[in-house]
């Protein structure tokens, strides 16, 4: 398969991929993912770079300027398929109530790029989305980022068997993340 | 207005105007008598540990730099320049031995001197006293087992005396083990409701956790514990408007996660030995020290401060705990629980926020604002308990708790001085 075909290939399959969400087609959705999927989403923090001249640092040893959240710090979403599912099964109750009435989204997803994965079987996938939810009459919100996925070859179908995602704010200005990405 | 403020809480007959939740003269109000007064919560020891960690928060809507100085101690001042009012530090943290303004380099140690100033010599012509101008510290910060607290008020009565026996309920949450707790991560997000809203519902609202969060509970994200209709316990006042939502002495608010369940079942006893006989009685799982500084140790385990950002916005600041002689795995599952259960996309807490957004947007109305709320549950049916300290509600269900949190507000909205507003229950001997 040439490259170009693998490249247009991928972009089908996440624009596919948003269309469910999109549609609220969650079930269908999940089959996306692997069973042993991370799904991950960080924030960011407001730090001053080392170079900064507003602070003189006292103990550079203890000083940290990445704002990306790490992995083992406190998420926005830290789910497994097992949790994803559940999330999905929640908000068949009924009595999901951040969901119902429901967010109307529209994912939009950009700036794809494809490398090979760890193996010969995956790909790692960069991505960049724009994700739009209004709610109720007038409610708005931006949930802007990135993503990396790593795409797993199952059965003659891609899955999704890692996502990282990287929200671009600190204090997070919607009331609520009740969406996937 | 102060006479007139008192008035809109009728809290022997559990009447509350719906005009404290959005009018913008009562919120400015508010943050005089009340954020301007009270001891708030800054944060946790271990988030300035070591010497020139630093942290910004706020107090009400001032904004508040916390730093450890070069010599080990900590302050709090108000993170603005004294020069033109610039914010001094615009980090959220980190590590310093002084702060440089952006705007003209006035430049402050960590001890919050001002230690450098542009052109001193030749535009200030070596006049300025810069031992006058370094950095406004509040007028009281102390610490109660690690929980940093501030208050802009030199009268405010001392700490301890402020908890009250609110502190005995503080170490249900952070004095379990030996060590105490330590900070797993942070959460901050905007939601568009009144700050009174969350802190009452922290406080006391044992009522919606069967009806709101029934779906989180159905999908095992949490036990429930206050759904099932066995459960006891009470709402608990131990006075000064401070109140916790108390479940019985048998039942958890854990959630439904295999580590977490066989920690707290393999620490109990040395729990029990550490809080003494009242734990046998009560087992509180989430509280709010008045006015926005909440506790929760149900499904997740959360510190978190209600920040008012005028009278139809808060600004969440959640921070997840553990205790610190927990193993490595059990920290890890506690983290898990509280991205899970209570974060901007917890299970249980998501479906909190329409219904404080619209609980305070529908204020705006002028003929709603009229209609009074209701917090009559089980008035009259609640009496002062010496063992637990504190007024408690008969029933594990009841707005007792809303009424002395509303009442104690209204009496900060009325009174010019603390001399004026009743004491809470006695502290117990052992905190003194």
């Amino acid at each position: 398969m040439r490259n170009e075909d693998v490249i247009r290939e991928i972009e089908q399959f996440l624009y596919r991929e948003a269309r469910l969400l999109d549609t609220r087609r969650f079930h269908e959705w999940l089959e996306l993912f692997t069973d042993d999927v991370r799904y991950w989403m960080a924030s960011r923090s407001n730090r001053y770079p080392k170079s900064s001249k507003a602070i003189s640092i006292l103990d550079p040893d203890r000083y940290i300027e990445d704002d990306v959240g790490r992995e083992d710090e406190l998420a926005v979403l830290d789910e497994t398929r097992q949790t994803l599912a559940g999330r999905v099964a929640r908000l068949d109750t009924g009595m999901a109530w951040a969901e119902d009435p429901p967010s109307r989204t529209r994912h939009m997803i950009s700036n794809i790029e494809v490398e090979a994965g760890d193996t010969e079987g995956e790909l790692r996938v960069c991505s960049n989305f724009i994700v739009y939810r209004s709610r109720a009459e007038t409610e708005e919100d931006f949930y802007v980022g990135a993503r990396q996925d790593v795409l797993r070859r199952v059965g003659g179908a891609w899955k999704i068997a890692q996502r990282k995602l990287i929200l671009d704010q600190n204090v997070l200005s919607a009331k609520n993340v009740s969406i996937f990405f | 207005m102060a006479t007139e403020l008192a008035g809109l809480v009728d809290a022997e007959r559990g009447l509350i105007s719906r005009r404290i939740f959005i009018e913008p003269e009562i919120y400015e109000e508010e943050l005089r008598q009340v954020f301007a007064r009270c001891w708030l919560f800054l944060c946790h020891d271990s988030q300035v540990a070591r010497p020139g960690d630093f942290l910004t928060t706020y107090m009400g809507e001032d904004p508040v730099l916390v730093v450890r100085d070069s010599a080990g101690q900590v302050h709090a001042f108000l993170n603005v320049c004294r020069h033109r009012g610039n914010r001094l530090c615009r980090a959220d943290d980190g590590n310093a031995a002084s702060f440089t303004c952006a705007y003209h380099g006035w430049t402050y140690g960590n001890d919050g001197q001002l230690t450098g100033v542009p052109y001193l010599k030749d535009a200030y012509h070596g006049e300025l006293q810069r031992e006058n101008w370094g950095l406004v510290p509040v007028a009281q910060l102390d610490s109660y087992k690690g929980l940093l607290f501030a208050t802009f008020d030199p009268e405010a009565p001392p700490l301890l005396d402020y908890l009250g026996e609110m502190a005995w309920y503080l170490d249900n949450f952070v004095d379990r083990r030996e060590g105490g707790i330590e900070i797993v991560g942070t959460h901050k997000w905007v939601m568009p409701c009144n700050w009174k809203f969350p802190a009452e519902n922290f406080g006391g609202d044992a009522y919606h956790v069967p009806w709101s969060h029934l779906s989180a509970v159905k999908t095992a994200f949490s036990t429930g514990v206050t759904t099932k209709p066995n459960a006891t316990g009470h709402m608990v006042s131990p006075g000064n408007g401070h109140i916790s939502i108390c479940v019985g002495p048998n039942d958890s608010g854990e959630p439904p996660v295999p580590e977490i369940q066989a920690y707290e079942e393999q620490i109990r006893p040395e729990v029990e030995q550490r809080l003494g006989p009242r734990s046998r009685l009560v087992n509180p799982i989430v509280g709010t020290v008045f006015p926005n500084f909440s506790l929760l140790r149900a499904t997740s385990r959360t510190l978190r401060v209600w920040h008012p950002r005028g009278p139809g916005k808060t600004e969440v600041w959640s921070w997840v705990f553990a205790d610190k002689a927990a193993p490595r795995h059990v920290k890890e599952a506690i983290r898990l629980a509280g991205v899970r259960g209570f974060s901007p996309s917890g299970t249980f807490e998501q479906d909190d926020m329409d219904n404080w957004q619209e609980c305070t947007q529908t204020c705006r109305g002028v003929v709603a604002r009229r209609m009074p709320l209701n917090t009559q549950m089980g008035l009259g049916h609640d009496r002062f308990d010496p063992q637990l300290g504190a007024w408690a509600s008969e029933f594990r269900m009841s707005e007792s708790n809303h009424r002395r949190f509303y009442g104690r507000w209204a009496q900060l909205m009325a009174a010019t001085d603390w001399g004026q507003l009743p004491n809470g229950a006695a502290r117990e001997t052992r905190h003194a």
